[in-house]
């Protein structure tokens, strides 16, 4: 009786919770039903033809395929150097090794704002286009601790005896590596990867800085027609967004 | 699987003699130097004043009152969310962990949302409070949220809140059972047990989440551009909206807050090591 009327108690935080949690996006998808012409709840029938105009708006379309490739490019170079950078610091032997392992966490601490600014005002002084190569670069500034944190964490668990073994075995250096280490940590690699690529197709703060002409991302255009006008058609996209970075999550947890 | 066979002559053995743990660790520190850190001390270096008057002439403008103003409202923000997120965090990670019949399902639904684009969420708060909306269409009014401080808080704790549950969630399954049961078999009560056992043992988990809250929530642009007015304009905002007209005085204002903001981290990186702290996300 009294755990239950304990149970009880914790009702209503987690209802709040719960409700913050999870009705901002269920509230996305529900008004990019609507039959009006604003983002509402459709209490009077349903349509897709929000999603219709998705596919018909060329901005929208041209949004996403910038999304994708900066998505693609920045989770690559982010995966490569939060590897390289997670692989050096578990194995090797040097001072300051805490440290420097919170430095590399520094893109997560500092304001994106600044961080855009920052990439924005050197990168136009040594020559780097804005676009493209800037935003690039930003997101896999700003995505490289995770996968660093990722990697580092299954290295720390890792059995280094298996090297051993294979080494004992005759395999060299190389071998080891491809045959041993990498297919164990590739896992921990491939969801580091896929949360760098959901995170730079949602940033807004620091892209805001670095878009060239026609290289607006997705959230770059959510910005702009919330501020402007409201149109379901940012409900129906924002929902597709939602589908595509929740099927990429489920991708990044079958694989791991 | 297949296994790879790789010759020794494959790589002449200057080169992998020259690949060490050190090169990767230089190759990863060059690589973030180049692309974060100079730019940012190379903000530090916008910031000062080389033509007439004072080198430190844009901090002089920096710390004039109205941005002073602004500086202590985002803490007083970032304070509020992380207070009112800390309660509600611990309530529900606790929850989780030791009263409910289907943790996994829960800790997934808090995890969810970490998924969805921070931009989306935010839209998904405003658009539950504009007149379109239901709350307006129930009640008639927005209980003064949309575009004012509360708004910009609600906002900041709807979206932070994951980054609450799971390093306290971690660190209270992480308590062995069996100090719990003891603490109950030696007398203690319910509260008791809380007070001297639960709530020590989780303490870096608090730690945890009242580290990255607060960080996130000081250095939010979006909760104050899409929840509130021009009047709750916080630091990010601030300085996005300075740097179309003066760089070196918004390069001056971000020295500032960043300054305040890492010695924030160093401050608690006295209580719990940062690095390992930020291991649990």
């Amino acid at each position: 009786m009294r755990a239950r009327l304990e149970r009880l108690g914790f009702i209503p935080p987690l209802v709040v919770v719960f409700t913050l949690l999870l009705l901002p996006v269920v509230i996305v998808v529900v008004t990019s039903l609507t039959t009006q012409q604003s983002p509402a709840i459709p209490y009077d029938g349903l349509t897709l033809e929000w999603y219709v105009e998705l596919t018909q708006d060329r901005q929208i379309v041209s949004a996403i395929q910038t999304s994708v490739v900066v998505g693609v490019f920045a989770s690559v170079l982010a995966g490569i150097m939060g590897t390289v950078t997670a692989f050096g610091l578990v194995r090797s032997e040097i001072r300051f090794k805490e440290s420097l392992a919170t430095v590399m966490l520094l893109p997560i601490m500092i304001s994106p704002v600044i961080i855009g600014i920052a990439i924005l005002r050197f990168g136009s002084s040594i020559g780097v286009p804005t676009g493209y190569p800037m935003i690039i670069l930003a997101h896999s500034v700003l995505t490289f601790p995770f996968v660093f944190l990722i990697v580092r964490a299954r290295l720390l668990t890792f059995d280094a005896r298996l090297e051993d073994a294979s080494r004992t075995l005759g395999a060299n250096g190389l071998e080891t590596a491809f045959n041993v280490t990498l297919p164990i940590v590739a896992p921990s690699i491939v969801a580091g990867m896929l949360l760098a690529f959901v995170i730079s197709f949602g940033e807004f703060t620091a892209t805001q800085f670095l878009t060239g002409v026609g290289t607006d991302t997705v959230p770059i255009y959510i910005y702009t027609q919330i501020q402007t006008g409201l149109s379901p058609v940012i409900s129906a996209l924002a929902t597709a967004l939602v589908a595509l970075m929740i099927v990429t999550s489920y991708l990044g947890d079958r694989i791991t | 699987m297949r296994t790879v066979k790789i010759s020794d002559s494959f790589l002449p053995s200057s080169v992998r003699k020259r690949v060490t743990p050190r090169t990767l660790v230089g190759i990863g520190v060059l690589w973030l130097t180049l692309c974060f850190i100079v730019p940012i001390v190379f903000l530090l270096y916008e910031s000062l004043n080389f033509g007439e008057g004072h080198l430190l002439a844009n901090y002089e403008q920096a710390l004039a009152w109205t941005y002073i103003n602004v500086l202590g409202r985002t803490f007083v923000y970032a304070l509020v969310t992380t207070i009112l997120t800390l309660i509600l965090g611990y309530l529900t990670a606790y929850y989780i962990a030791f009263k409910s019949s289907r943790p996994m399902v829960l800790l997934a639904l808090v995890l969810l949302p970490l998924w969805v684009a921070i931009i989306i969420r935010f839209f998904g708060v405003r658009l539950f409070f504009l007149q379109s909306g239901p709350v307006q269409q129930l009640f008639g009014t927005d209980f003064g949220i949309l575009f004012s401080r509360n708004g910009v808080v609600l906002g900041l704790i709807s979206a932070l809140l994951p980054f609450a549950v799971l390093p306290m969630y971690n660190s209270l399954r992480a308590i062995d059972d069996d100090l719990i049961n003891a603490s109950r078999t030696l007398g203690a009560g319910q509260f008791q047990t809380l007070r001297s056992v639960i709530l020590p043992l989780s303490f870096s988990g608090i730690v945890a989440a009242t580290l990255f809250v607060f960080i996130l929530a000081a250095g939010s642009y979006l909760a104050p551009s899409i929840m509130g007015g021009p009047a709750n304009n916080m630091m990010a905002n601030i300085i996005a909206d300075t740097q179309s007209y003066s760089i070196p005085l918004a390069s001056a204002m971000a020295v500032v807050f960043t300054g305040l903001l890492l010695i924030l981290v160093g401050l608690f990186n006295h209580f719990a090591n940062v690095s390992e702290v930020l291991g649990d996300l």
